[in-house]
C-alpha cells in the first residue's frame, strides 16, 4: 500500500485564501462581462423559451410518412418490430381492397416509453415510411397509456409538410421553412 | 443398394432413388424450386443442375431428373455449379415484383433464401419489368399473384397428378407466362391450401393466413389433425400461445406432404368462440371435478357410466379405463360422429370417420369389456351418472342422457345438455397420442398452453380420481403411456421415443379380435 503523499505546507497568502478568491472573482467577473458584450457565446441555453436546434440526425420522436395519395407509406412488412431491440413497435396489418399495395396497418403503435430512440426501425425500413427526423425530443405524457403513439400521431406529427418537399428538405436542412425544424407552427 | 458419390462422398441409396434426396441424405443441400417428392419431375427450374462425372469428363445435368445408380458421382460445389445457380437465379428476379414487403411467403420463399444463399447479384436489369395479374382470387383458398411465379408449374402438377381437377395451367409464352385458369374457373377441391404449400414463392398464398402474421414469428410443433381418422401428420405453427395455421408434415405413410382445407382450418377452434374455458356446475360457473366427484359418490359405482372417448387421446381413454375399474364402475364406448361435423369420405384424406382415434378407442374399449352403444343405451334407465370423455354423446345416442357430466375442449349439445362441464384441453395444447385408422399411432406435441382452466384430459380424470380417493398417477402423459403399452397386448414396446416423428403401427391383431378395422 502507497503512503500517502505528504500535504504541501501552504504559503501565508495561500492560507489566508484571499488571493485565491479574489483570483476566483476575476475569473466570474470577467465570463459576466463576456456574456454581456457577446451574447451569442453565451453557452446556456433559456430552455423552454428557447429551444436549441437539433442536428440533421438527431433521432427525435418517430412520425409516418405519407404518399401523395394520402395512404401511409407502410405497407406493416413488420421489419422494424422484428429489429426493435426493445420490442416497442406493435403493427396489426389489413388488406385495403382498393389500394394496390395490398397491405396497410391497421395499428401501428410505439410505446415511447419503452422505445430506447436507437433508429433501427428506420434502418429497418423497406419503404421510408418511418422517421426519427422530426428533432421532437419533448415526449411526455401524465399517463402511460398516453405514451403509446398511434399511427394517426404519428401521421399528423409534421401535418402539412408535404411528401414532395419533405424529401427536399431532408437532403438539403438549410433550405427547410423554420417550421421543419421545430414542433411549434406547421407549414402551410 | 447402389453406390453413389457426392462431392467425393460415397453413401449407399436404393437404386433409383432421386439425386436431390440421396444428396440430402448425404447432407448436402441441392436448391430446387420445381421438384417436389410427390409430384412427377418436370425439371424446368434448372436450379438442381449439378456436375456429373463422365468418360468426357463432368456435364451439367440437373439432379432431379437423376436417379441413383452404381457409380454416379456428382459435384454441387464446382465454380461451374456455382455459376448456373447464380445465372438461373438472375433469370427468375429479372421480372420479379420484389413485393417482400407485402408477400406472406416472405420467410419462408425459396427466392429469398436462394438469393442469399447462392446468387447476391446486383441486377442488371434495365427494361422495365413485365407486369400480370395481381392479387386474383382463385379459390376459397388461395389468392394467386402472377407476378411473383417463377414458373415451377409445381401448381399444374398438383392439379394434374393429385387431385385430378386441372385447373391451373401455363399460359402463353416467353416472359408473359403466367400462371392462370380458363375464365370463369375457380379452384374447385377440398386441398386448396396445399397449393400455397408447394408454391415455393408467393405467387399463391393462403386467403386464410393472409397478413396473419410473419412467418419467422412462428415456432413450429409437431402435432397430429384429430378432424378425422386418416390423422395427418401437421405442424402446428404458433406464436405466444396463439395458434395461426396448420401446416401438412410430411408422412410418407399418412398424408405423404398433403392435408385437406377442412383439417387445415381446425386452427380456429384452438381459441374460437365455442371454446370451453370455465368449468360449469347446473349452468353455473363452479369446481367441476368436485361437483362430479360428489355426485359420483352420491349415487355409487354401479349406477356410474364412464364413457370412453373416439376423440379424446389413448392417454385419456386408458386414464378412464383406470378410473373405471378402480371404482368398478360400467364403461362404455359409442362410435359415431359429433353435432355439426361434414361426413364427408373422398377415398384420399378425408374420411367419413371425423374422430382421430376410434381404433384406439375400440381397442382400449375391447380390453377393459366395455360395452358398446346399443349396451349404454339399454342400460341408460339403470343409470345416474353418466361421464363423457370429449364425445358428443347426446348426438350420437340421439336422445337426453341424464346426470351427464362432459369433459370437453368446446361446446356441444353434450356440454349444453350436462350437469357438469369439466374444460379439458385442446389436442394443442397436450402432449398425447393417437391411433388412425390404419392403426398407427402417432405422437402429438403441445405447442402451447391450455387456455382458461383447462387441463389435458388425463390430468383431469387423474384430478378427478383424486377426489374419489383413487390415485391412477394418469397426469403425465410419458408415464402414462408407459403403463397403456405395457397392459396392451397390441401396444406392447412402445414408448414416446421409438414412435418417432412418423408413429409405429399397432402389432396385428389376434385372429377376428379385431374384424374390420380397416374401415
Amino acid at each position: 500500500m502507497p503512503l500517502p503523499k505528504p500535504q504541501k505546507t501552504l504559503s501565508f497568502a495561500e492560507s489566508s485564501y484571499l488571493v485565491e478568491v479574489i483570483k476566483g472573482m476575476v475569473l466570474t467577473m470577467g465570463h459576466l462581462v463576456k456574456n454581456i458584450i457577446d451574447q451569442d457565446r453565451f453557452r446556456t441555453v433559456e430552455y423552454p423559451d428557447v429551444r436549441k436546434p437539433m442536428t440533421a440526425r438527431y433521432r427525435g420522436a418517430h412520425r409516418l410518412t405519407v404518399r401523395p395519395d394520402g395512404h401511409v407509406k407502410c405497407v406493416a412488412c413488420m421489419c422494424c418490430p422484428t429489429v426493435c431491440p426493445a420490442k416497442c413497435i406493435t403493427i396489426i396489418a389489413g388488406e385495403d381492397p382498393s389500394d394496390p399495395a395490398e397491405k396497410f396497418p391497421v395499428e401501428f403503435d410505439i410505446d415511447m416509453l419503452r422505445c430506447i430512440y436507437c433508429g433501427f426501425c428506420v434502418e429497418a425500413c423497406p419503404k421510408d415510411a418511418i422517421r426519427m427526423d422530426t428533432k421532437i425530443y419533448e415526449i411526455n405524457a401524465y399517463t402511460r397509456q398516453d405514451m403509446v403513439h398511434n399511427k394517426s400521431y404519428m401521421i399528423n406529427l409534421m401535418d402539412g409538410l408535404k411528401p414532395e418537399a419533405e424529401d427536399v428538405y431532408r437532403h438539403d436542412p438549410a433550405a427547410a421553412p423554420a417550421g421543419y425544424t421545430s414542433d411549434e407552427e406547421p407549414v402551410a | 443398394m447402389a453406390k453413389v458419390k457426392i462431392n467425393d462422398v460415397e453413401i449407399e441409396v436404393a437404386p433409383g432413388t432421386n439425386m436431390i434426396d440421396a444428396a440430402q441424405q448425404a447432407g448436402v443441400e441441392i436448391p430446387h424450386y420445381c421438384y417436389h417428392p410427390h409430384l412427377s419431375i418436370a425439371g424446368n427450374c434448372r436450379m438442381c443442375t449439378v456436375e456429373t462425372e463422365t468418360p468426357r469428363g463432368p456435364v451439367l445435368e440437373i439432379a432431379c431428373n437423376m436417379q441413383a445408380r452404381d457409380g454416379l458421382a456428382i459435384r454441387t460445389d464446382g465454380d461451374r455449379v456455382k455459376q448456373v445457380r447464380k445465372s438461373v437465379m438472375e433469370f427468375l428476379l429479372v421480372n420479379h415484383p420484389l413485393d417482400c414487403p407485402i408477400c406472406d411467403q416472405s420467410g419462408e420463399c425459396r427466392l429469398q433464401d436462394y438469393y442469399m444463399d447462392h446468387a447476391r447479384h446486383d441486377s442488371r436489369g434495365v427494361e422495365a419489368k413485365v407486369s400480370k395479374h395481381k392479387r386474383q382470387d382463385i379459390g376459397e383458398q388461395i389468392l394467386l399473384d402472377a407476378e411473383r411465379c417463377v414458373q415451377c408449374s409445381r401448381c399444374v402438377r398438383f392439379g394434374d397428378e393429385v387431385t385430378h381437377t386441372g385447373e391451373l395451367r401455363l399460359m402463353n409464352r416467353g416472359d408473359h407466362t403466367e400462371i392462370g385458369m380458363f375464365p370463369g374457373e375457380r379452384l374447385n377441391h377440398d386441398y386448396q391450401g396445399n397449393l400455397a404449400d408447394i408454391c415455393p414463392v408467393g405467387a399463391l398464398t393462403a386467403k386464410d393466413f393472409r397478413f396473419e402474421r410473419r412467418v419467422w414469428y412462428l415456432k413450429e410443433t409437431d402435432g397430429v389433425c384429430t378432424g378425422c381418422s386418416t390423422g395427418c401428420n401437421i405442424s402446428v405453427c404458433h406464436q405466444e400461445g396463439e395458434v395461426f395455421r396448420y401446416l401438412p408434415r410430411r408422412n410418407d405413410e399418412v398424408n405423404k406432404s398433403w392435408m385437406c382445407d377442412p383439417g387445415r382450418l381446425r386452427h380456429h377452434e384452438v381459441g374460437g368462440l365455442e371454446r370451453l374455458l370455465k368449468a360449469r356446475v347446473n349452468g353455473q360457473p363452479g369446481d367441476g371435478v368436485a361437483a362430479a366427484a360428489a355426485s359420483i359418490k352420491a349415487v355409487g359405482a354401479p349406477k356410474v357410466a364412464l364413457v370412453l372417448g373416439t376423440r379424446a387421446s389413448n392417454e385419456a381413454n386408458w386414464a378412464l379405463a383406470q378410473l373405471g375399474k378402480a371404482l368398478g364402475a360400467r364403461l362404455y364406448w359409442v362410435a359415431g360422429n359429433d353435432a355439426g361435423a361434414i361426413e364427408k369420405s373422398d377415398g384420399f384424406l378425408m374420411d367419413a370417420d371425423k374422430n382421430p382415434n376410434t381404433l384406439g378407442c375400440r381397442l382400449l374399449a375391447e380390453q377393459s369389456g366395455a360395452g358398446d352403444a346399443e349396451a349404454l343405451k339399454a342400460a341408460l334407465p339403470e343409470l345416474a351418472v353418466v361421464l363423457a370423455l370429449e364425445d358428443d354423446l347426446v348426438t350420437r345416442l340421439g336422445q337426453a342422457i341424464p346426470g351427464l357430466v362432459a369433459l370437453a375442449a368446446k361446446e356441444s349439445p353434450t356440454t349444453k345438455a350436462a350437469a357438469v362441464v369439466i374444460p379439458v384441453a385442446h389436442p394443442v395444447e397436450m402432449d398425447c397420442t393417437y391411433t388412425n385408422k390404419q392403426g398407427r399411432v402417432q405422437r402429438n406435441r403441445r405447442a402451447t398452453n391450455p387456455l382458461g382452466d383447462a387441463a389435458p384430459a388425463y390430468a383431469v380424470v387423474d384430478r378427478l380420481a383424486a377426489a374419489l380417493g383413487k390415485s391412477l398417477g394418469t397426469q403425465m402423459p410419458v408415464v402414462t403411456f408407459l403403463a397403456l403399452s405395457r397392459a396392451v397386448p397390441r401396444m406392447n414396446g412402445l414408448d414416446y421415443k421409438s414412435l418417432g416423428p412418423g408413429g409405429k403401427l399397432l402389432a396385428p391383431a389376434p385372429a377376428a379380435a379385431l374384424g374390420g378395422e380397416a374401415k
